[in-house]
């Protein structure tokens, strides 16, 4: 019975968070294969430990942070085949911009520099306040406020090139 | 709170809204539109990072945990989706990826799929394109959807839409005017290649690649195309 209950739940988690979880997983590797095989292995270590966790609002969170590790061992085992010059030759490349928004977005994000394109893919993705954000990459709050402010002027100087207005003191 | 302050919170976290920063932007236009531009581009990003899911990826994970007691036809579905999964990745491990080598088609018969392909297109498009049998796209975009793959609403117009020979079988055949230039697109729902493979023969270049669920052949003038246009596929 207790048991059931606790399929039941997992599987609701499974539905609810593992279309977010492959976004994340996709954007932390750039390969449809290897972020769908992070998602099943970030749910087999989920389910491993599931009676471990006490508090049901925490599965996003913890979710999240194991498929964040796995990703890391992946990385340790082999270098994922990540070419950053090909990429910038593209964002450099910036024909048909109107035409294809999304694809060159896609393009910008992916030479965004992983330190700040985490942060950013965490809370577009995932919801994740500031402090959440912090406490899963290990890093202080005014460190995730500052590589968010980062990423939103890098991404809006190659979206719009036109000078940034400056604000003045009122 | 003061204008810095506003920007600063804004490019924080631009959906949260507080009294101060609901108060500020209503005396200071500038930074009213500010926001509306923040806004705007958030809009684009989110857009950008919601790559689309392989269907029935909450199935399949449900299932590798035996979570989940489906009906017959659906473990049948599911499980054949696996072996396609599994194919796919025994066909990766056996066979190196050549990453975005391009080869020359002297280096395979006149068979090779991707050859082959170049040839239909080179021998038949024009004729066909001649016909003016405009397809509809969002025909398009459901057989792309089948195979896991997906293009951008405004990709361009779809020229052409039918059926057409693949090598040891039938795919459907797209012409596509892009603001890239022409591109031919082949979506084999039957087959998995082997691997992805990239071909240069005559003035064409063609990638062929697996899917989940079945392959795709991508035909174009150009090297830069070809890749961008295969990048928004996913």
């Amino acid at each position: 019975m207790v048991i059931d209950q606790e399929r039941s739940k997992f599987e609701h988690v499974v539905r609810a968070y593992s279309a977010e979880l492959y976004r994340y997983a996709y954007w932390l590797c750039r390969d449809r294969f290897t972020a769908e095989d992070l998602v099943q292995e970030t749910f087999a270590r989920a389910w491993q430990g599931w009676s471990g966790l006490r508090d049901d609002r925490a599965a996003k969170g913890w979710l999240y942070t194991i498929l964040r590790n796995e990703h890391a061992r992946l990385h340790e085992r082999k270098q994922l085949a990540i070419d950053p010059d090909q990429e910038l030759d593209e964002l450099m490349d910036n024909s048909g911009a109107n035409a294809f928004d999304a694809f060159e977005i896609r393009d910008m994000l992916a030479v965004l520099p992983e330190t700040y394109r985490e942060p950013l893919m965490l809370q577009v993705i995932g919801g994740f306040g500031c402090a959440e954000i912090a406490t899963m990459i290990g890093i202080t709050e005014g460190a995730v406020m500052t590589r968010l402010t980062r990423a939103r002027q890098a991404l809006r100087r190659l979206i719009d090139p036109k000078p940034l207005t400056r604000a003045k003191e009122s | 709170m003061n204008c810095l302050e506003f920007r600063r919170l804004v490019l924080i976290r631009p959906r949260l809204i507080t009294a101060g920063r609901q108060a500020h932007p209503e005396r200071c236009a500038r930074c009213a539109g500010f926001a509306q531009s923040v806004a705007h581009d958030e809009a684009a990003i989110e857009q950008a990072m919601l790559v689309p899911v392989p269907e029935g990826l909450a199935s399949r994970v449900l299932l590798r945990h035996g979570i989940r007691g489906p009906n017959r036809w659906s473990t049948l579905a599911l499980a054949a989706s696996l072996l396609a999964a599994v194919g796919v990745a025994f066909y990766f491990h056996e066979a190196p990826r050549q990453g975005d080598e391009i080869v020359s088609a002297q280096r395979f018969t006149a068979n090779y799929t991707a050859v082959a392909a170049i040839s239909y297109v080179l021998d038949h498009e024009s004729r066909l394109l001649k016909e003016n049998r405009a397809g509809d796209p969002k025909v398009m975009h459901a057989a792309l959807s089948k195979l896991g793959l997906s293009l951008p609403a405004n990709i361009g117009s779809v020229r052409y839409l039918g059926k057409c020979p693949v090598t040891g079988g039938i795919g459907e055949h797209v012409a596509l005017e892009t603001p890239l230039g022409h591109v031919t697109l082949i979506l084999v729902p039957d087959q998995l290649f082997a691997s992805r493979v990239v071909v240069s023969d005559r003035n064409l270049r063609a990638v062929a690649a697996p899917t989940r669920s079945g392959s795709y052949i991508l035909i174009a003038e150009s090297s830069s195309t070809l890749k961008r246009i295969e990048a928004m596929l996913m």
